[in-house]
């Protein structure tokens, strides 16, 4: 259960792992430090995630690569391609919040519903009448 | 790697990652050298990782956590019963697609013989 104080800060828990994500950031060597800033902002930038356990969630998955390449040696040229902006894409799409988009496509596909059940009841042809 | 290569490559990495774990399951690495092995040389490793990560959100596989000697504990990815019917589908698809792509092809090429 959550507790009333959560309400008013956001999740402990949440900050708990923003903390600790952090720390695991401020261990990388600095290169890999560098890039891990480098795609972080961007994905704060673009991938508008309201929901706090989604956002540190995602902030987790990525510290893990980095942390893998770094320990395996991987240049990081190798880890994010030649167009960081398509790996970036790639993994923010991932978490991206959709719950509004869901709702808004189920409206345009009823508006569409609607839109072909009014040309049905203009009669047969309907559309052929205006032209 | 072209941009219309990266384009085409978007829809189909997926089934492609799936059908490497299907033959036995991997690392994140490994898949990434698996692809570089199979010619597709440019894609990043942090591209692999996100469809990966997709794949495991989808319930389309099965994940271990291996500890490493060196950096985080490792994920070993492998196909379960979902990825499967997954792969069953794609292949169905990309066959269908190729098929009536190389149809259109060979249809366009006499047509342009004949004018």
């Amino acid at each position: 259960m959550t507790r009333w104080i959560e309400k008013v800060t956001g999740s402990l828990e949440d900050k708990r792992r923003w903390r600790a994500y952090n720390t695991r950031k401020a261990a990388l060597p600095v290169g890999y430090r560098t890039a891990i800033d480098g795609i972080e902002r961007y994905l704060m930038r673009s991938a508008a995630i309201v929901k706090g356990d989604v956002l540190v969630q995602m902030l987790e998955d990525l510290i893990e690569l980095v942390e893998a390449s770094a320990a395996d040696g991987t240049p990081i040229r190798d880890v994010v391609g030649d167009d960081p902006v398509e790996f970036a894409d790639a993994f923010a799409a991932n978490y991206r919040d959709s719950h509004w988009i869901d709702r808004e496509r189920t409206r345009l596909a009823a508006a569409m519903d609607e839109a072909v059940q009014q040309q049905g009841a203009n009669g047969e042809g309907g559309a052929g009448d205006e032209r | 790697m072209g941009k219309q290569m990266t384009e085409m490559l978007k829809g189909t990495l997926e089934g492609i990652i799936l059908a490497l774990l299907a033959v036995r399951p991997a690392y994140g690495y490994e898949i990434t050298a698996r692809l570089r092995e199979e010619g597709f040389s440019d894609i990043a490793e942090g591209t692999v990782y996100a469809l990966l990560v997709r794949v495991e959100q989808r319930g389309l596989v099965d994940v271990d956590k291996v500890p490493s000697e060196k950096g985080p504990p490792r994920k070993v990815y492998s196909l379960n019963a979902a990825g499967r019917a997954q792969l069953d589908e794609f292949w169905k698809t990309w066959s269908f697609l190729a098929s009536r792509i190389t149809q259109l092809h060979e249809h366009v090429e006499q047509q342009g013989e004949r004018a």
